[in-house]
């Protein structure tokens, strides 16, 4: 019997309610015991004291670009980026090429996954064909198959009677859909949101209002139909106020911010560097602010990275000309410890709430605690360790982060998943 | 910092944000020596001779690119002009591979214009010669700035305490913007005005006073600049027609004389005559529209000159 024991950490588990010193066994890739003094003969030991150890973190939103894109990413090299940042699950999104919009393409990821993960990969289906929003895609052929959500991620679906009959239709499996919101005549040719600092840089803004309509039309559409939402990377004080209301009315909405959407503000923008554009932008101090309270509340249900890698030479060019997206997966941790936990937004069972136990609420997994008898993924945190973003070390074949040479407080030092390291000490094992 | 401590060698002129006001007030008073020179029967001096100054140009403009290059032969650098009018990304090279390509020839100043804002911002990171921009898509046009300030203090003595009423398209202007940060650093009050469609949004942030209708800007304004309407954002539903535009914004005999009545009138350059500005107002005895010319011509001399030789001691003798 292969034993594995945990010893001396800060157990925090939030689906428990546990936070408490103690150790941890772990046998046969399955925990066995949490907490107490637990005897290790026989049993590889780790020593956790002074570090806090948490259920494994689930990213329900990143890019592993396959297929079709390995030149950016494969499943090799983001799930070795996911291990190396402390996640055990990665969901991947279907705006691939070509788009994954059926159950044979979901079926062959998932076999791709098995063969090249490190970590956990779970894969997301389009809700329309080809992500092009005019047909819906077999969404129950591809739930059944084993897609654990929907998305036209990228893309918002423009046409409300395509996302309505999605909602009705996915609905019968219980199919969850994640919307990319974003009202698309308002933020034709903007590169970033549109306020003080897009006026002082020349730059065409996406307005906030641009999501706030259409989270409010998805939303509403979500409460006819009885749908289940998640709005992904939301980024506006608008949208968190739409969620706020919906979820109060008993609206089956949940949503999710980024780390970056959480600490950075539109200010990053100025000197035109390509690694600050993403989509949604980066906002103002106001939608940050309005962010992070709602992370705090609950209205933000959960942290997802959407880690989008992109080649070199894509990023290297005038910023109007840059894809959108930066890598994430290496910094989100460590962005998320400094950003919102060091200073004192919120607190480390609250972190782990929003990086394990939430993202497996929403998408229905087995995963996110340390209960006896579930699968042994398992982050260990030095939230104190203090390290500088170098893009040089990471495993993404994504360079870009507006991160770069940043000084982050906090970090994953051990990755655990069915038992197994996959990273330890920042190094990448297997 | 005094101004005989400032030096502009070596610096990339990027953008007049990040300018110090003795950096300005350097190129300014440099670009009145400058302007000698231009009056002169003989233009030609040596000052930059060995030195090489290429235009690398990826948006037509005929004013702007002549300009530098007058510039540059007049102080006895060589000058090529590359113009290109594709994107980089549509012709398939980088601007990285452009940029290394013009290094390689041994180039001492790049003079650039490009559609995309920060691309001059990103030239200098890439390449070792000086970047002075031209011209970045909507972000700004510091050589056009600093020949404003130069054309105001010309008429004006100072700039600190004037009202400026800079009226039209500011959303898509490369000028105002440079305008707004010159004028605000030298001290003058700036009123921006035009249809709210071409105010960029939150502007007054920046620390002007925005209006959606040119009266009250121009109330009691030392200085109009006019800024050029194109006729695309039309096509792109941001104002009904010409014709309302006109009507309700351009800057007439009646508009001009809300303001004081020895308001200069500026504007960049080319015209629409009978759209943003009327043809007795252009040809007025307020308009200093021909005079910005020859005084860009100067704005340029000096900023190559300081750029390469440094910035004491003017020697503009042959
Ligand atoms: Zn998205």
């Amino acid at each position: 019997m292969l034993k594995l024991v945990l010893k001396g950490g800060r157990i925090i588990d939030p689906a428990q309610k546990i936070d408490k010193v103690g150790d941890v066994l772990i046998e046969d890739g399955v925990i066995a015991k949490v907490g107490g003094d637990i005897d290790a003969a026989g049993a590889e030991v780790f020593d956790a004291r002074g570090l806090v150890v948490a259920p494994g973190f689930i990213d329900m939103h990143a890019h592993l670009r396959e297929p079709g894109q390995e030149a950016k990413e494969d499943f090799a090299s983001g799930t070795r980026a996911a291990a190396a940042g402390g996640f055990t699950t990665v969901c991947t999104m279907p705006n691939t090429r070509p788009a994954v919009d059926d159950a044979v393409l979901v079926n062959g990821l998932i076999r791709r996954a098995e063969l090249e993960r490190l970590v956990n990969v779970k894969i997301i289906g389009a809700v329309t064909k080809g992500q092009e929003g005019k047909e819906l895609a077999e969404v129950g052929d591809m739930l059944q198959a084993g897609a654990v959500a929907l998305s036209d991620d990228g893309r918002h679906v423009a046409n409300a009677k395509i996302l309505r009959t999605g909602f009705e239709y996915a609905g019968m499996f219980g199919g969850l859909i994640i919307s990319h919101a974003e009202e698309a005549s308002l933020v034709e040719d903007g590169f970033m949101h549109e306020g003080a600092v897009s006026a002082m840089l020349g730059l065409k803004g996406r307005p906030a209002v641009a999501e706030d309509i259409a989270v409010g039309r998805d939303v509403m559409l979500a409460e006819y139909t009885g749908g289940r939402l998640h709005v992904a990377h939301v980024s506006t004080a608008g949208a968190v106020e739409l969620i706020r209301r919906a979820k109060a009315r008993g609206v089956k909405v949940t949503a999710e911010a980024t780390p970056h959407h959480l600490t950075l503000t539109d200010e990053a923008v100025i000197g035109y560097d390509p690694a600050t554009k993403v989509n949604p932008p980066l906002r103002s101090q106001e939608h940050v602010d309005a962010l992070v309270a709602g992370l705090k509340d609950g209205t933000v249900d959960c942290i997802a990275t959407d880690h989008a890698p992109h080649a070199f030479e894509e990023k290297d060019v005038e910023f109007r000309y840059a894809p959108s997206g930066f890598t994430g997966l290496e910094t989100a941790v460590g962005v998320v410890l400094t950003g919102l936990y060091h200073s004192g937004k919120l607190t480390l069972p609250e972190v782990i709430e929003k990086l394990a136990a939430a993202p497996a609420r929403v998408l229905g997994l087995e995963a996110g605690s340390l209960k006896a008898g579930a699968a042994a993924d398992v982050t260990v945190l030095d939230p104190a360790a203090e390290w500088t973003v170098d893009s040089a070390k990471f495993y993404t074949r994504g360079k870009c982060t507006p991160f770069e040479g940043k000084r982050l407080k906090g970090r994953a030092v051990a990755t655990i998943v069915g038992g197994r390291f996959v990273m330890k000490d920042g190094e990448v094992c297997g | 910092m005094t101004k005989s401590q400032v030096s502009l060698r070596g610096r990339d002129i990027l953008e007049l944000q990040g300018m110090s006001v003795p950096e300005m007030e350097l190129i300014l008073d440099t670009a009145r020596e400058m302007k000698n020179v231009i009056d002169r029967d003989i233009k030609k001096v040596p000052t930059l001779r060995g030195k090489s100054v290429v235009n690398l140009f990826f948006e037509p403009s005929t004013r702007t690119r002549t300009s530098f290059e007058l510039a540059g032969k007049y102080l006895g650098a060589d000058v090529v002009n590359i113009t290109t009018s594709a994107s980089s990304v549509v012709k398939g090279e980088s601007l990285r591979d452009t940029l290394l390509t013009v290094e390689a020839m041994g180039v001492d100043v790049i003079v650039m214009r490009h559609e995309a804002e920060g691309s001059s911002h990103y030239a200098a990171k890439v390449v070792k010669p000086v970047i002075v921009n031209a011209g970045d898509g909507q972000h700004e046009h510091p050589t056009q700035g600093l020949l404003d300030m130069f054309s105001i203090k010309e008429k004006k003595g100072s700039i600190a305490g004037l009202k400026v009423a800079i009226i039209g398209d500011i959303l898509h202007s490369r000028v105002a913007r440079s305008n707004i940060w010159a004028l605000l650093k030298l001290g003058a009050e700036v009123r921006v005005a035009g249809p709210r469609t071409l105010l960029p949004r939150d502007m007054d942030r920046m620390g002007v006073q925005v209006y959606d209708r040119v009266e009250p800007a121009l109330e009691g304004a030392d200085v109009v600049n006019i800024l050029r309407i194109q006729k695309e954002r039309q096509q792109k539903g941001l104002f009904p027609t010409a014709r309302e535009y006109a009507r309700l914004f351009g800057i007439n005999r009646a508009r001009l004389d809300l303001a004081k009545p020895d308001a200069l009138v500026l504007h960049p350059g080319p015209m629409n005559r009978g759209l943003e500005i009327a043809p007795d107002v252009a040809y007025s005895d307020q308009s200093v529209i021909q005079e910005q010319v020859k005084n860009g011509l100067a704005i340029r001399m000096a900023i190559l000159f300081l750029v390469l030789m440094g910035g004491t001691n003017v020697e503009t003798s042959a």
